[in-house]
């Protein structure tokens, strides 16, 4: 297989994972917000760190107003990493990959590129965004859908699996992230609201019935962080993600970089000491971080062994 | 309300399905029964299932409007055109001929230039000749052949003799709409399909494959074929994704390949670096390698002229072919045949007038409300003066070109192109076309003719201008064999295609339909 056809269904499984789940992440937070008292003080700045977009936000010049950094996540064109400006990478992708795709896929593609581009701006508004939200969710979910039902699990479905999966490990690390101390310095009058917090963390990833399947004790934050981090069952669990993606790697010629890259990746999220993560002020954050940079240097390898010959 | 034949008028005309009395011509009656059962309404549903069926099935070409690049349905008439199989039979052999005097011409003008010598074509137009790459002097592909794949346009007049109108040898397209076309209305006339000898035109890509294969510098039983396409912007593009596709080759673009050790190409692959062996190329000779022509170019590989150049790697169609189309070595072409082959002219070129001649230019200058004036390199039907249709300024505006640069134009007669039955809102209207057949040539000198070709139809009444980018549509063209002794014909035709890919065979094979004369 072309390296460029390669890089180009790897980074289409990412972008679309990326477009669902920003459209998660402003989700839970969005409800994050809902749930505290009203005397917390809780903005949306730390949001764009969380999502990795502080830096181009700052070079608009803008306020970090609900409505601003909301519209600068969803549909902002200025933000590489919007809901919109992902699915247009995608859109642009399955445009050159249409013969190693199924028709279905692109058409449902531009309808949900369509339907971004025509409601994203008006849902920006409270009122309308729950319903768009989900709306990217589930169009996203409806391509994941029929790419997986209708690809053939070749060389070029085992790149698209791949991006899927490494961006799902980061993109759960950054909602864990976003309940984290970095929004609310951490404080006795808030523990009432905690397990509510962490429940919608849960619902965020669609994770909470699963979770109770599993877990099967009331919700608090070791126990989601723990599955979060390390269930191997449940499909948005960092782990889960980290041992699909290695399930590809047979399928592809040989790269014991890559290998490396995620075994560490994957031992730093298994030897995680979650007690210690809960109860110190800033543990949580930082650890998120380090379990992104390890999942940078995983795509990096991945890029290196296939797609820069 | 059936087709209403004798509201079918068109007495100036030459029309491809029925001749002046009304009545269909030979190995069109099958289809003429047809038409003339179905009702209007009938007739307007299967035109609709074509359409649904062109969408569903994708085909689509790009047009550029505005900066923006739009897919566009092909626009298909679902009402083939008929040729007879005897016919037919006798254009291929033209069209075999006529290729194989391109390649020597080529091949020559590259090396000794012996034509020039002879005094058969005047060293000046090839001085002026905007194809001509020097580059390319001294260089000597496989067997001699530079156009292995030719697009030649056919046209016939009022009197029903087919005419050569040009011959395209950079890269032509319309293969690919060919070979939709008839899976377009194997699925709108089952029933025609059931009753007639329509000769299969499915054949392509596989030949096309091994005409490709056969040229690999490496002996392998699998060499390694890409197609190069400039990428998804071009027109073309979904021809070229559908030809990969149909061969079983990789689609590349210029940033897949690289030239590496020993000038040999490579392709990126998930594996490392692949070596290829042979590149047809989608992409012009000036965008093909930056650092032998245009430095700008990002659609090419650098490099690649110094690797196909020693050898290393094949193209096809060679760089440089084009110096063979030009409107104005068009002209040549039967002094060509007559030259390298010896032999007569089986298919004619349209009287044509040469600019850079005198006498020719001041009949052109007489006579431009009456003549098709073209530009010497343009493709697409872009730049013409079509006489009758002009006004007087743009005469002018064309007299003033040609007297600037005389070499780059000729002039042709408005031709009486023929037309065929075509649908046309709620009837059927004689509309003109035309038809491109595809020529491979394959270095063991095997030929190859694909069975019919592209039927371009303008679907404005009265037009003559078929190409899509402008509003011309097309059908599926059907050789028909007429009797049942014309079947066994074909069939013996056929076989010999097959055969044609032992060199030896070949040989005897041309050598028995040339005399013997200059056969490789």
């Amino acid at each position: 297989m072309l390296s460029r056809v390669a890089d180009n269904l790897y980074w289409f499984g990412r972008y679309l994972q990326r477009a669902e789940n920003t459209a998660r992440l402003v989700n839970v937070h969005a409800n994050l917000l809902l749930d505290l008292p009203r005397n917390v003080p809780v903005g949306w700045q730390p949001l764009l760190e969380i999502a990795g977009a502080d830096e181009s936000f700052r070079a608009t010049a803008q306020e970090a107003t609900e409505d601003n950094v909301v519209r600068f996540l969803l549909v902002d064109e200025r933000n590489p990493g919007a809901v919109f400006s992902s699915l247009n990478f995608a859109r642009e992708i399955a445009r050159v990959s249409r013969d190693c795709m199924p028709r279905e896929a692109w058409e449902r593609l531009n309808d949900l590129y369509l339907f971004v581009q025509d409601r994203g701006e008006k849902s920006v508004m409270r009122a309308r965004r729950q319903e768009f939200l989900q709306g990217v969710i589930t169009g996203a979910m409806t391509i994941y859908g029929l790419l997986t039902a209708n690809m053939s699990r070749d060389v070029g479905f085992q790149f698209l699996r791949m991006g899927t999966n490494l961006e799902q490990a980061d993109m759960s690390t950054r909602i864990l992230d976003a309940r984290s101390s970095r929004l609310i310095t951490y404080d006795a009058a808030l523990s009432p609201f905690d397990n509510i917090q962490w429940m919608s963390v849960l619902k965020s990833l669609t994770a909470y019935q699963m979770y109770r399947r599993h877990v099967k004790s009331r919700v608090s934050g070791t126990t989601v962080l723990r599955f979060l981090l390390q269930n191997r069952e449940f499909p948005r669990s960092v782990i889960f993600c980290l041992n699909m993606l290695g399930s590809a790697l047979p399928h592809l010629p040989e790269s014991r970089k890559v290998t490396r890259a995620l075994e560490r990746t994957k031992a730093l999220v298994m030897d995680a000491n979650i007690d210690a993560l809960i109860t110190k002020p800033d543990a949580l954050p930082t650890f998120m971080d380090e379990i992104q940079v390890g999942l940078g240097h995983l795509d990096d390898a991945i890029a290196e062994s296939y797609f820069r010959v | 309300m059936a087709v209403q034949w004798q509201n079918y008028q068109n007495p100036a005309n030459y029309d491809e399905l029925l001749k002046q009395d009304g009545t269909p011509r030979p190995g069109g009656e099958q289809l003429h029964d047809y038409l003339t059962k179905l009702t209007g309404k009938e007739l307007a549903e299967r035109q609709l299932a074509a359409e649904l069926a062109i969408k569903v099935m994708g085909v689509t070409f790009t047009v550029y409007t505005e900066g923006k690049n739009v897919d566009r349905a092909w626009p298909f008439d679902i009402i083939p055109r008929v040729i007879s199989g005897t016919e037919w039979d006798k254009t291929e052999a033209g069209l075999k001929q006529r290729t194989r005097a391109l390649n020597h011409f080529i091949q020559d003008i590259y090396g000794e230039q012996r034509i020039i010598k002879a005094g058969v074509f005047p060293a000046e137009v090839l001085a002026d000749s905007a194809n001509f790459r020097k580059q390319c002097v001294g260089v000597k592909p496989r067997g001699g052949i530079w156009a292995h794949i030719c697009g030649t346009d056919l046209v016939r007049d009022g009197d029903g003799t087919l005419y050569v109108l040009e011959d395209n040898l950079r890269v032509p397209s319309g293969v690919s709409y060919m070979l939709e076309n008839r899976l377009v209305t194997k699925r709108v006339w089952p029933e025609i399909f059931g009753n007639s000898t329509i000769r299969p035109v499915d054949e392509y890509p596989a030949q096309l494959y091994d005409m490709l294969a056969a040229l690999s510098p490496r002996l392998l039983e699998v060499p390694t074929v890409v197609l190069l396409t400039p990428g998804i912007y071009n027109s073309a593009y979904f021809e070229h994704a559908y030809l990969a596709q149909q061969m079983g080759v990789e689609l590349v673009e210029g940033t897949d390949l690289f030239v590496g050790e020993e000038d040999c190409v490579y392709m990126r692959t998930i594996h490392g670096a692949k070596r290829v062996d042979v590149i047809y190329r989608r992409v012009d000779d000036l965008f093909l390698d930056p650092e032998a022509f245009r430095p700008d170019s990002i659609l090419g590989v650098p490099g690649l002229m110094r690797a196909w150049i020693k050898g290393r790697v094949a193209l096809a169609n060679a760089p440089g072919a084009g110096v063979a189309d030009d409107k104005v070595v068009y002209a040549y072409v039967p002094g060509m045949i007559k030259y390298y082959l010896g032999e007569e002219v089986l298919l004619p070129n349209v009287p044509s007038y040469l600019c850079m001649d005198d006498k020719q230019r001041e009949y052109v200058l007489a006579n431009l409300d009456k003549l098709v004036v073209k530009p010497a390199n343009e493709s697409g039907g872009y730049g013409m003066l079509i006489g009758p249709r002009s006004t007087k300024e743009e005469q002018g505006k064309f007299r003033e070109l040609i007297l600037k640069n005389p070499r780059n134009y000729m002039a042709q007669p408005t031709l009486a192109l023929s037309t065929a039955p075509t649908i046309c809102g709620a009837g059927v209207e004689p509309r003109h076309l035309d038809l491109r057949p595809f020529i491979l040539s394959r270095a063991d000198g095997g030929t190859y003719v694909t069975t019919g070709g592209l039927t371009r139809v303008a679907m404005v009444k009265g037009s003559l201008i078929v190409n899509s980018s402008q509003g011309g549509g097309s059908k599926d063209t059907w050789i028909v064999d007429i009797e049942a002794a014309a079947a066994g014909q074909s069939q013996s035709q056929q076989q010999s295609q097959l055969t044609a890919k032992k060199p030896s065979q070949t040989l005897a094979r041309q050598s028995r339909q040339q005399g013997g004369k200059d056969a490789l």
